[in-house]
């Protein structure tokens, strides 16, 4: 049993691999290839131009640099404003806290063009149709929405018996809140994070409804490379969209906190 | 003596039941009161409404007479410990020992000061550099019981602390509690169920049945002359047979006349007594048959089936009849309690 365990594994694994690897490194090969035909298997030419035909181009760079803030912004609103939803749920009794979370759900279950025709109503209202603003308020919808269920998750088994004892040991709220519930959550609130800025760096829909064209990211530009037949710049693009999740999660993962919920 | 901690008129809501109603009691400093009581009753509450965690409906709480009823758990002078101990699983225990006095801005020399003599005082000078995760429950509780002394409250309410400890472990946390009280002598507020901790711990026991405070006293007052029937089954009176007094001290029963006291009643009711309100005799004046025979560590009961229903015993390890035997026993009058019927 232990010999046929070892092989059907290590094919598992292959299989695994190549899912995951395979769209990446023909993103690889698009982006450095300069002619790929069948039957060959690799580029028959290699060439660095649409890559230095990224660099010069002001508008990949202008919309690779927009989608690093709107992911950074939307990362950083969903993990704090998560946090301190899930936080404040986690204390609201059954059964109010089970529509509290059913709340949080909807952004999550919603598919984000029938949300961003929702959205588009209040962000045109309030004026922020095609700006930067109002693509971040949108994306964060959708962000708050994952890192609040998240967070709802993670509070549920936290011991909120360490507040207490450091309320009645003398501590402020606030002060328990930073000496105590935010060290003991730093893992959740990195990965809430990284939640976050993916859910933002990979958003077409809602950057496309509620930036109305005015606002181009990264994503967007991929689609427009697509549609123009460009698909040696949008591999390009679709590489440099590929790695900021990928280079976050070795870094989330092996970097963060060693503390994950309290109780001792 | 000033009461560090007075409660009056307390009132709270604890989950479903009717809640805490009509609570009074103080403790001075240096004073430990034990809270006995079944689960529900409200003894956990009762500790979390004067650390400020329930909100008290009505009545006052007042720490070194001043009123903390309103004032949040930060701000009241006591400090509350949960059933088993929580320690700050991110801190060392130094880090964990010098938190209260990190939150009141004690200066870094005299903080590093502080927690050495504490850690010393709860002789576990060793743990200094330790995660609480490395702890053992014993060596949680010393850091815990530190950590609440670093606070220097005036007033320490200890939730369960021998819940679930081995007999060893229960001495442990004894003899700390002890430590605790020789070192800062808070007015301290433990609750528990079992009767020995009360008893070797309490300067006072007070005795808490669906959300009142029924009882309280000395312990020896509240171990030998509980107040209501319901206490008296609460602190180990397990026999309890129908009585009915003549008004001189004496009760008639189907095993004959019997003396108690509080016999000055009349009427019907029922005698109630420890294991050790009776002995089995060579010439005792009742009869009955022993049905079982019960080896505790530290004592043996003997079950008898009597013309008043089945009675227990203490007996004593080298005289003991076998099951079956038809005996002979006394009972002590001033271990006999009787209670009129309402």
């Amino acid at each position: 049993m232990r010999t046929s365990a070892v092989p059907s594994r290590s094919l598992l694994l292959l299989a695994l691999l190549a899912w995951t690897l395979l769209p990446i490194s023909v993103l690889v090969f698009s982006s450095f290839g300069d002619s790929w035909f069948y039957p060959h298997l690799l580029p028959t030419n290699w060439t660095t131009a649409a890559w230095r035909e990224f660099v010069s181009d002001r508008r990949l760079l202008r919309a690779l640099l927009t989608s690093l803030w709107l992911a950074l912004l939307t990362g950083g609103a969903a993990s704090i404003v998560g946090f301190e939803i899930g936080r404040r749920v986690s204390r609201i009794p059954v059964p109010l806290r089970y529509f509290a979370m059913a709340a949080a759900f909807v952004p999550v279950a919603a598919p984000p063009l029938a949300l961003g025709i929702g959205l588009q109503y209040f962000v045109l209202r309030a004026g922020l149709g095609g700006t930067l603003i109002g693509v971040w308020l949108a994306h964060s919808v959708v962000a708050i929405g994952y890192t609040t269920v998240y967070f709802i998750g993670a509070f549920a088994v936290f011991d909120h018996r360490v507040e207490e004892e450091a309320r009645s040991l003398g501590a402020s709220p606030l002060v328990t809140l930073a000496r105590v519930t935010l060290p003991l959550h730093q893992r959740q609130l990195a990965e809430a994070l990284l939640l976050g800025f993916l859910v933002s760096w990979a958003q077409v829909p809602l950057t496309l409804l509620i930036g109305q064209g005015a606002v181009e990211s990264l994503a967007t530009s991929v689609m427009s490379y697509v549609h123009a037949g460009q698909d040696h710049l949008a591999s390009v693009a679709g590489l440099l969209l590929a790695l900021p999740g990928l280079v976050l999660m070795g870094v989330v993962g092996s970097s963060i906190g060693r503390f994950t919920v309290a109780t001792v | 003596m000033t009461p560090r901690v007075e409660v009056e008129s307390l009132a709270a809501p604890f989950g479903k039941s009717a809640g805490l109603s009509d609570i009074s009691f103080s403790v001075g400093a240096g004073e430990l009161l034990v809270l006995l009581g079944p689960s529900g009753a409200g003894k956990t509450t009762l500790l979390k409404t004067v650390a400020g965690f329930v909100t008290a409906t009505s009545g006052h709480v007042r720490i070194a007479e001043r009123d903390v009823t309103g004032l949040p758990p930060e701000k009241r002078d006591a400090v509350y410990l949960h059933q088993s101990p929580v320690l700050f699983p991110h801190l060392s225990v130094t880090e964990n020992v010098a938190f209260p006095l990190r939150v009141r801005r004690v200066d870094d020399n005299r903080r590093r000061e502080r927690v050495a003599e504490l850690l010393a005082a709860m002789q576990i000078p060793e743990l200094a550099g330790r995660m609480p995760r490395t702890l053992s429950g014993g060596q949680r509780n010393r850091v815990s019981l530190a950590r609440a002394l670093a606070a220097d409250p005036m007033v320490l309410l200890l939730d369960e602390p021998f819940s679930g400890l081995d007999p060893g472990l229960r001495e442990d946390v004894r003899e700390a509690i002890r430590i605790v009280q020789r070192t800062s002598a808070p007015a301290t507020v433990v609750v528990t169920h079992d009767l020995d901790d009360a008893a070797v711990l309490a300067d006072r026991i007070g005795v808490m049945i669906n959300g009142r405070l029924c009882q309280i006293g000395n312990p020896r007052e509240v171990l030998t002359r509980p107040s209501s029937q319901e206490i008296a089954t609460l602190v180990g009176f397990t026999n309890t047979f129908a009585a009915r007094a003549d008004g001189e001290g004496n009760v008639e029963t189907a095993i004959g006349k019997v003396r108690v006291s509080g016999g000055e009643a009349t009427g019907p009711g029922t005698v109630m007594f420890r294991t050790d309100g009776g002995r089995l005799t060579r010439d005792g004046e009742f009869r009955g048959r022993v049905i079982a025979i019960t080896t505790r560590p530290g004592s043996v009961t003997v079950t008898l089936h009597t013309a008043v229903g089945d009675l227990e015993l203490a007996a004593e390890y080298l005289r003991l009849p076998s099951p079956g035997d038809e005996v002979e026993f006394t009972l002590h009058p001033e271990h006999l309690i009787f209670f009129p019927a309402s």
